[in-house]
């Protein structure tokens, strides 16, 4: 009862956050009245004005802090179904630390695109961790994960020498990338990230109760009728794909493919049938919520990074010491 | 419907080994009758759950032949094989707390191609019902007792509804109460045409409640499908020398020769 009652309003509480966040923001120029007025009668002082900011800044930017976090949220959901370890996010098989990596090396060299750039080298870094961890043809999820942990440091190592022959003008904005951040967005960007977004959503919904037979056990699947591996391969094409095209977009956001399956999972329970769309909602409109209180200082941004970390870390704490969530 | 003691499964020459070493299983031959309670004997690595998840579909296997009535396992599409065989691995716990309700659900996967159907969720409440815990569809299944765990397990097959039901050491680690309710089980389930392989361990419950017996050594399978002789055997053979059979009416009990 209580637990269709909040499905109801996380599934309506995306719209109304991202009405809301329109109104928020760091310039002082633009007050609640003139864009009220500006979106009710068309005519207000500074109409231009307002609307550009609206139009082509803000609303670009909540647009893809939404699809951002809730690609992270899904795809962190469907690697710890697939991986069967509440432990495991988008980032554990190097995506971030190859990102990160193909970004700094773009600022470095000035030459090639940094989105591009960022983004083959997250997938570069997936397909490194896949080919180290193959092994007579198979997979096992341990040999995969430690092979994610050699990748992630494999490519940490290259970011800090990179890092080190940077100048500091550099340096900063390869910092600034690392803890990810929107105040770039535009409609371009989200032009960028849409189609490899929707192709990797789609692949997740539709697989979303098979993660279900592949939770309790590859033997268990396969009796089923299912064939595990198939099914992996997947959805590891379809999380690194959206995840990767966000990440490039919007650097590293910490913790927060970890956490907020944690926290759909804490209110509705683990069927993937239903947290996979739960994530997606509560994902993007939380991460809109974060992006708000970090674009709200005056004067200088801090990475939503920060925020995710900040923010999110102790809820999480709290919520796993008030709820029985059936951990062994 | 087939009459009992026709073969349901045929293998033939069947090898298998890990990698390039020695086989677990070599040139095996044997059938497993219809609608039969078939029980696997055999110490600690002498290749029983081997051979069960090859009949299984769970492992492939290059040398030799698995017929399953009369088509080669190995032809079958994997739905449709999940249709004719269901098997029920050895116990582990899974990570996520899922309801019982959906763990079942989980069997009908064979019939589903992105999302579960009406259908789907009345055969899994049909087989929670079936086997009579239908109460406790609305509970973690992950905070049940093993034997309830194993039951819901046994009902996931059943809403799988294959012909063969192969089970890997379903009573090993449950309490006699369990160990009984799920051999009963057994029973009613092959009274309605099903046939049921397990394996065994204990030889008084093996020999109670089998109607046919394998007995894997070595690698080897032998093949038991006479009750009296499989008395014999037990008594005389697998347990090298250390049972004594004592009977009561008309059956045995065997203990261990401890003096």
């Amino acid at each position: 009862m209580a637990r269709k009652t909040l499905k109801y309003i996380v599934i309506l509480t995306p719209f109304p956050v991202m009405v809301f966040s329109l109104f928020l923001g760091a310039s002082d120029n633009i007050t609640f009245k003139k864009i009220i007025s500006f979106l009710f009668m068309q005519e207000a002082t500074d109409a231009e004005m307002v609307k550009t900011i609206l139009y082509h800044v803000r609303l670009p930017r909540i647009l893809l802090v939404f699809l951002t976090g809730g690609i992270l949220a899904a795809s962190g959901s469907a690697m710890q179904a697939i991986f069967r370890n509440p432990l495991v996010d988008p980032y554990i098989l190097g995506l971030s630390s190859g990102a990160a990596f193909g970004a700094a090396f773009a600022l470095f060299i000035a030459v090639i695109p940094i989105q591009l750039s960022a983004f083959i080298f997250g997938l570069s870094a997936v397909s490194l961790s896949y080919i180290m961890a193959r092994k007579n043809k198979q997979v096992s999820i341990v040999s995969l994960i430690l092979a994610g942990i050699i990748t992630n440091g494999i490519f940490t190592a290259l970011l800090t020498i990179v890092q080190i022959v940077s100048d500091p003008f550099k340096l900063q904005s390869i910092v600034h990338w690392i803890m990810g951040s929107f105040h770039t967005a535009n409609w371009f960007k989200l032009k960028l990230v849409i189609i490899p977004a929707v192709i990797g959503l789609f692949v997740m919904f539709l697989l979303r109760w098979k993660l279900n037979v592949l939770a309790l056990g590859d033997e268990e699947a396969l009796s089923a009728g299912i064939n595990p591996d198939r099914i992996k391969i997947w959805i590891l094409l379809a999380t690194t794909l959206a995840s990767s095209a966000v990440i490039a977009v919007s650097g590293i956001i910490g913790l927060y493919g970890l956490i907020v399956p944690h926290l759909v999972r804490m209110i509705f329970g683990v069927n993937n049938k239903s947290t996979l769309l739960m994530n997606l909602l509560l994902g993007g409109a939380f991460l809109v919520v974060i992006d708000d209180i970090s674009r709200s200082f005056k004067g200088f941004e801090i990475p939503v990074g920060v925020f995710t970390m900040l923010i999110c870390a102790p809820f999480f704490i709290w919520l796993l010491k008030k709820t029985n969530t059936g951990w062994q | 419907m087939a009459m009992k003691g026709t073969s349901i499964i045929s293998i033939d020459k069947l090898s298998f080994g890990y990698g390039h070493n020695q086989a677990v299983i070599s040139d095996v031959s044997c059938n497993i009758s219809e609608n039969t309670f078939t029980v696997i004997m055999g110490k600690n690595g002498s290749g029983k759950s081997t051979f069960l998840r090859l009949i299984g579909g769970i492992m492939p296997y290059h040398k030799g032949s698995i017929k399953v009535s009369n088509v080669e396992l190995k032809e079958f599409k994997l739905g449709e094989r999940a249709k004719m065989v269901g098997f029920l691995p050895q116990h582990h716990k899974p990570v996520f707390p899922f309801k019982v309700s959906e763990v079942v659900l989980t069997g009908r996967a064979s019939y589903v191609q992105f999302s579960p159907k009406k259908t789907d969720e009345y055969q899994a409440d049909k087989a929670l019902e079936q086997i009579g815990i239908s109460s406790l569809k609305n509970r973690i299944y992950s905070e049940l007792s093993g034997g309830e765990q194993q039951l819901v397990m046994i009902a996931r097959l059943l809403a799988q509804q294959p012909k063969i039901l192969l089970l890997d050491e379903p009573i090993s680690h449950l309490d006699y109460h369990n160990q009984i309710r799920i051999l009963k089980l057994i029973t009613e389930l092959v009274s309605t045409n099903i046939t049921v392989v397990a394996v065994l361990h204990g030889p008084n419950m093996a020999y109670q409640f089998g109607e046919e017996f394998i007995y894997v050594h070595d690698g080897q399978v032998h093949e038991v499908n006479d009750k009296k002789a499989w008395e014999h055997q037990l008594a005389n053979e697998i347990f090298d020398n250390q049972l004594f059979p004592v009977e009561y009416k008309g059956k045995y009990v065997f203990i261990p020769q401890v003096l």
